[in-house]
C-alpha cells in the first residue's frame, strides 16, 4: 500500500512540475528580486532530482511543509481541519443512500415484474441520469425558496445538511437499489432460499437471515470505491452549497499549483481509497460463506 | 417491513404530490425587493469577500478580495473615501505636502492603539515599511510603493558605489537629477540624506553587475577599485521624526501618492507580534490590528467573524458591532444566499450575465456603477503581422464596441487606455485635449469624432496598405492573404472570457473577412504565456487600478519591461508621462497625461474593449455602503438601519443623496486636516 502510494504522489509531483506556470504568478508581474528571494526560498533553481529528493523525504516523513498559496497554514492542518466536513456529508449521504437504495431495491426484487418493481426502478434509472449540478439547483429551488424550510447554502447545523446530503447520495442511492435488485433476484431464485422455504421458515427469517446476506454482497464491493469518492469527489456539491469540504480545496491547490498541498491531498485519498477497498475485501469474507481466505 | 416499505413509498409519493401543488401556487411575495428582505437581528453584515483570503498580513497577498478584509482590520496613514476612493485622514488626523509632491510629514493622532490596547507610534510606520520594503519579505504589492526614495534599491538588494569617503552619483552617469522642494519639517541626519544628490545603485548579484559594467565602460572604471555598500532598510526615504511624526520622501514627484498611501501594502502591521510570532503572526490566537474591527474567529473557507474594536481610535462612530466575511465564489450560489437573506450583501462582478435582465429592476438594490477596471486585447507588437501599426488599426477599426458592450449588458465600450467615467476630471481634460489636437491637425468635428470609431472601410484600406488586401466574397467578405494559421485570441478559461472572444472573433470574421483562432488557457498557464509575450496575435488583458489616477493605467506601457504585454516600449512615451508627474498644478497634468494617452492611442499598442461595472447587490436596510470605483468599502461608515422608511430608494443616485451620519463623519475626519 505504502509503495505504491509513493509511486501515485511521484507521478502527481511529475504532472504538476509538467504543468506551466507557477504557484507565485498572478497579474502583476514581480520584481525580478523577488522572484529570486521566492526561488531561492523552495529551493526551485535546484536541480530536479535534487528537488524530488527533498519532495520525497518530506513525503516519506509524513510531513508535506506549508501551503504555498495559503502562508503559515500546514498542509496536514489543512486536511485534518476540512477532512471531517467532507467526511460528515459523505458519510450521511451513503447513509442516506444505503437506506433508500437497500429498500427500495430489496422491495422491488420481492414485486418483480409489478408496479411496484417499476415505479422505484424507473425512479432510479431518473436518479442515474440527473447530474448533481442539475439536481442541486432543483432541490434549493423547491426547497428554500418555494418552502422557505431549509437554507440555500453554507454549513450550519443539520438543516443545512439536508440538501447536499440528498444532492450527493440521489446518485448512489439509484445505483444501490439497482444493485440490490439484481442480488436479491439472484439470491432469491437460489436453491438454498427454496430449501430455507421448504424447511417452513416464514418470508421475514428468510429476506433478513438468509436472502439479505447473500444479496447485498454487490452493495458491499461497490460501498469501498462509493465511500472513498463520497469523501474526496464532493467539489460539485461542496461548491454548490459553499461547504469547506476537502475536495474544493484539492480543485484550487491543483488550479493554484499549490504542490505541497495537491500532494498531500492526493498521497492521503490513494491511502484512504486503498484501505477502503482493503476493508471490503476482508468483509466479503464475513458475508459471503463462498469466499474464505487462508 | 414490507408494509412499512410501502407506506413509505406512499408518503414519499404524496410529499412529492404536495410540493408540486405548492409551488405551483406559491408567488413572489414581495416584488419591490430581490427576496427576502429584512434586516438581521443583530448588528452584523454578513458579507461575501470572494475566495479564501490567502493570508491575513496585508504586505504579502495582492488580491482585491483580501484588500477589502484589510480594510476592516488594519489601517494606515490615511483611508479610502466611501464614495470617490479619495484619502481621507486615518491614523494621520493631519499632513503637509512640498510644493513639488516629493515630501510628506504625517502627523498622527494620540489616540491611536493596536488592539492590544499598544498605542501606535510614527515608530510602527517605519517597521512596516521597512518590513514591506525588506527583500526578505515576500510582498507581491512593494512595487507599487518604488517611488519612496531608495526602496527599490533596498528591495532588490542593490548596492551603493562608495569611492573614498564619498558615493557615486547617479546625475554623473547620465541621470537627471529631480530637483527637489523647499524641506518640510526639521532637518536631521536621515534627511539632509535624502535631500542630497541620488547615490547610483548597482546590482546587488553580481554577475548581474558585471554584465551591466561590461555594457558601460565609463561606469567599469569608476567602479573599479571601490567599495559596494549594500542598501539597508534605515536608507528608505521613510523617517520618524518624533513619536508622531513621520515623514515620507520620494525619488521624484508623485502627485498621486498620497492616494497610494491607502493601499493594503501602506497600512500597519504589528512589530511587537511579527517579531515575536514570525510566520504564524497571523493566526486568530496571535494577530494584532489595529483597524475598526479585529479577528474573533477564523474558520477557513466558512467565515471570518470579526467583531468591533473597542480600542480603535474612531470606536465611537464605527456602526456595526461585527462583520462576517463569507469566502464563496460560486455566483449562483452567492445570489441564493442574497435572494434567501442570508447575506447582506456581496463584493463586485457577481450577478451572473444571464440574470442581469431580472436583476436589473430592482432599482433599490442593484449597482451598476463605473468601475476602475477595464478589459483590453493585447496585441503582440513583436511578432508578423501585428509589428505592422496598420495591421493593429486595421483590428481596432474593425471592431464594433458598442455591439460588443450591448451584448455583454454590463460594461461601457472604451475608446481610450484609462476608463471613461472613473475619473470625472480627467475625463474633461481628455476633452479639452482632444479638442486643441483636432485643432492643431486640423480634422473636421465630425471627421474627428469617428477617430478609433468602428469603420469597416478604413480597417479594409489599412489591411490593404499592409499587404493583406480584404475582397467581396458573396454577402460577406474574404481576405485570403492573411495569416490566421499563425495567430490566435488566447484567454483564459472562464465562461465570460470565452462569450467575449466568440463575439469579437465573428465581429471580425463579418467585418473583415478574418477567422482569428480561439485558444482558451487554464490561468496559470496563461499568464506565462502572456507575460512571456510567446502569444501571437491577440491576447485577452484585465486590469484594475491601484490608486485613483490615470496613471494606474497608463502606467502600464511604461518603461522597456512594463505590464503590458503587447512588447511596446517607446522612450517618447515614459517621457511624456515624466513630464506629466512633474507638472505640480493637477490640471495641468491632467492634460500633459491626456496627451500622451493620445499619443500611445495612435501607436496602437491594443484594443481597447470595454470598462468594468460594479455589478453588485445591497440590501436596502445597508447604509453607508457605496459602490465607489474599486469596490474598496470602509466598513466604519457601513450601518443597518432599521427604519424602511430610511431605506434605499433608487441606488442609481447614491452618490449625491445625502445621509446626515455618513457625512458628518465624514466632515469631522476630513476637517481634522485642515486645523
Amino acid at each position: 500500500m505504502i509503495p505504491m502510494a509513493l509511486l501515485v504522489v511521484s507521478l502527481t509531483w511529475g504532472l504538476i512540475r509538467i504543468a506551466p506556470g507557477n504557484f507565485y504568478s498572478t497579474e502583476r508581474k514581480l520584481p525580478a528580486a523577488v522572484e529570486a528571494t521566492i526561488r531561492a526560498k523552495y529551493g526551485l533553481d535546484d536541480p530536479w532530482y535534487k528537488q524530488y529528493a527533498t519532495m520525497m523525504s518530506n513525503v516519506v516523513r509524513g510531513d508535506f511543509g506549508d501551503s504555498l498559496k495559503y502562508q503559515g497554514q500546514t498542509v496536514n492542518e489543512i486536511i485534518w481541519r476540512h477532512l471531517p466536513y467532507s467526511a460528515t456529508i459523505g458519510i450521511l449521504a451513503y447513509l442516506f443512500a444505503l437506506i433508500v437504495g437497500l429498500g427500495a431495491g430489496t422491495y422491488a426484487a420481492l414485486k418483480q415484474n409489478s408496479i411496484l418493481d417499476f415505479g422505484p426502478m424507473s425512479l432510479a434509472m431518473f436518479g442515474l441520469s440527473i447530474p448533481n449540478f442539475v439536481l442541486a439547483p432543483v432541490l434549493v429551488m423547491i426547497f428554500a425558496f418555494w418552502l422557505y424550510a431549509l437554507p440555500p447554502a453554507r454549513w450550519g447545523g443539520f438543516s443545512s445538511l439536508i440538501l447536499p446530503v440528498i444532492t450527493l447520495g440521489a446518485i448512489y442511492a439509484a445505483y444501490i437499489a439497482r444493485l440490490t435488485r439484481a442480488g436479491m433476484l439472484e439470491v432469491l431464485r437460489s436453491d438454498f432460499i427454496r430449501t430455507a422455504r421448504a424447511k417452513g421458515l416464514n418470508d421475514r427469517t428468510v429476506l433478513l437471515r438468509h436472502a439479505f446476506r447473500g444479496g447485498i454482497l454487490p452493495v458491499i464491493s461497490f460501498t469501498g470505491p462509493a465511500l472513498a469518492a463520497l469523501l474526496a469527489g464532493t467539489v460539485v456539491v461542496e461548491k454548490v452549497y459553499a461547504l469547506p469540504g476537502l475536495g474544493d480545496i484539492f480543485i484550487k491547490a491543483v488550479l493554484n499549483r499549490d504542490e505541497p498541498l495537491v500532494l498531500g491531498i492526493v498521497a492521503f485519498l490513494s491511502i484512504l481509497i486503498m484501505a477502503f477497498n482493503l476493508i471490503v475485501d476482508i468483509s466479503y469474507g464475513f458475508l459471503d460463506p463462498r469466499i474464505r481466505y487462508e | 417491513m414490507i408494509k412499512a416499505l410501502l407506506r413509505g413509498y406512499r408518503i414519499a409519493l404524496t410529499a412529492l404530490i404536495a410540493v408540486g401543488l405548492l409551488s405551483s401556487c406559491s408567488t413572489s411575495a414581495d416584488s419591490r425587493y430581490f427576496g427576502k428582505t429584512e434586516p438581521p437581528a443583530e448588528n452584523i453584515l454578513r458579507y461575501i469577500s470572494g475566495p479564501e483570503p490567502e493570508i491575513l498580513d496585508p504586505q504579502i497577498s495582492d488580491g482585491q478580495p483580501e484588500a477589502r478584509i484589510y480594510m476592516a482590520l488594519f489601517e494606515g496613514l490615511v483611508e479610502y473615501g466611501p464614495k470617490d476612493q479619495q484619502p481621507i485622514p486615518a491614523l494621520a488626523k493631519r499632513w503637509e505636502i512640498s510644493s513639488k509632491v516629493d515630501e510628506f510629514v504625517f502627523h498622527l493622532r494620540d489616540d491611536a492603539k493596536w488592539s492590544d490596547g499598544k498605542p501606535i507610534t510614527a515608530r510602527d510606520f517605519v517597521y512596516s515599511y521597512r518590513r514591506g520594503f525588506d527583500p526578505k519579505t515576500i510582498s507581491r504589492t512593494a512595487q507599487l510603493g518604488f517611488f519612496v526614495k531608495y526602496s527599490e534599491a533596498f528591495k532588490s538588494g542593490g548596492v551603493f558605489v562608495k569611492k573614498g569617503d564619498s558615493y557615486l552619483l547617479e546625475k554623473d552617469f547620465g541621470a537627471t537629477e529631480h530637483e527637489r522642494a523647499p524641506q518640510l519639517g526639521p532637518e536631521t541626519e536621515h534627511n539632509k540624506f535624502m535631500r542630497s544628490a541620488s547615490r547610483l545603485v548597482l546590482d546587488g548579484d553580481e554577475k548581474k553587475r558585471a554584465k551591466a559594467l561590461a555594457a558601460d565602460p565609463k561606469l567599469a572604471e569608476a567602479v573599479n577599485g571601490a567599495e559596494l555598500v549594500p542598501v539597508k532598510a534605515e536608507d528608505i526615504g521613510v523617517e520618524a521624526i518624533d513619536d508622531r511624526s513621520v515623514r515620507i520622501t520620494l525619488r521624484q514627484s508623485a502627485p498621486f501618492f498620497l492616494g497610494l498611501l491607502a493601499h493594503q501594502f501602506f497600512r500597519l502591521v504589528p512589530e511587537h507580534v511579527v517579531e515575536k510570532h514570525g510566520k504564524n503572526w497571523t493566526r486568530p490566537q496571535n494577530i494584532v490590528t489595529n483597524g475598526a474591527f479585529k479577528v474573533k474567529e477564523h474558520r477557513p473557507y466558512d467565515a471570518l467573524i470579526l467583531e468591533k474594536d473597542p480600542n480603535y481610535w474612531d470606536a465611537a462612530n464605527v456602526g456595526l458591532d461585527g462583520i462576517h466575511f463569507y469566502p464563496i465564489e460560486e455566483l449562483s450560489t452567492i445570489m441564493n444566499l442574497y435572494k434567501a437573506g442570508s447575506i447582506d450583501a456581496m463584493l463586485n462582478h457577481v450577478v451572473p450575465s444571464s440574470w442581469i435582465g431580472e436583476i436589473r429592476q430592482y432599482k433599490d438594490e442593484y449597482l451598476d456603477f463605473p468601475e476602475i477596471a477595464l478589459a483590453y486585447y493585447s496585441m503582440n507588437t513583436q511578432k508578423a503581422p501585428f509589428n505592422d501599426i496598420k495591421v493593429r488599426k486595421a483590428f481596432i477599426a474593425g471592431l464594433d464596441r458598442e455591439a460588443l458592450s450591448s451584448f455583454r449588458k454590463i460594461t461601457q465600450p472604451l475608446y481610450a487606455i484609462s476608463p471613461t467615467g472613473t475619473f470625472p476630471d480627467y475625463d474633461k481634460a481628455r476633452d479639452r485635449v482632444s479638442e486643441e489636437l483636432r485643432k492643431e491637425q486640423g480634422v473636421a468635428p465630425e471627421e474627428w469624432a469617428k477617430k478609433g470609431r468602428f469603420d469597416r472601410e478604413l480597417a479594409h484600406k489599412l489591411l490593404g496598405e499592409a499587404g493583406f488586401p480584404v475582397v467581396k466574397k458573396g454577402d460577406g467578405w474574404e481576405c485570403p492573404t492573411f495569416p490566421t494559421d499563425t495567430i490566435s485570441i488566447t484567454y483564459n478559461t472562464n465562461e465570460n472570457n470565452r462569450a467575449v472572444a466568440e463575439f469579437i472573433q465573428a465581429q471580425w470574421k463579418q467585418n473583415l473577412g478574418i477567422t482569428v483562432p480561439l485558444k482558451t488557457m487554464e490561468f496559470k498557464a496563461f499568464l506565462p504565456y502572456m507575460k512571456g509575450l510567446e502569444y501571437s496575435g491577440f491576447s485577452q488583458f484585465l486590469w484594475s487600478g491601484d490608486y485613483m489616477d490615470p496613471y494606474s493605467f497608463l502606467s502600464l506601457m511604461y518603461g522597456p519591461s512594463n505590464e503590458g504585454a503587447t512588447g511596446y516600449y517607446d522612450p517618447k512615451f515614459d517621457k511624456m508621462l515624466d513630464e506629466a508627474n512633474s507638472e505640480l498644478d493637477p490640471i495641468k497634468r491632467y492634460d500633459t497625461l491626456a496627451r500622451a494617452e493620445f499619443y500611445l492611442l495612435d501607436q496602437a499598442p491594443v484594443v481597447p474593449l470595454t470598462v468594468n461595472a460594479t455589478n453588485w447587490l445591497k440590501k436596502p436596510y445597508l447604509k453607508g455602503m457605496y459602490p465607489n470605483p474599486g469596490t474598496l468599502i470602509p466598513w466604519k461608515f457601513v450601518y443597518i438601519e432599521r427604519d424602511p422608511a430610511k431605506w434605499d430608494r433608487d441606488v442609481s443616485n447614491i452618490m449625491t443623496t445625502p445621509d446626515a451620519r455618513v457625512d458628518k463623519h465624514l466632515a469631522d475626519l476630513v476637517s481634522s486636516n485642515s486645523k
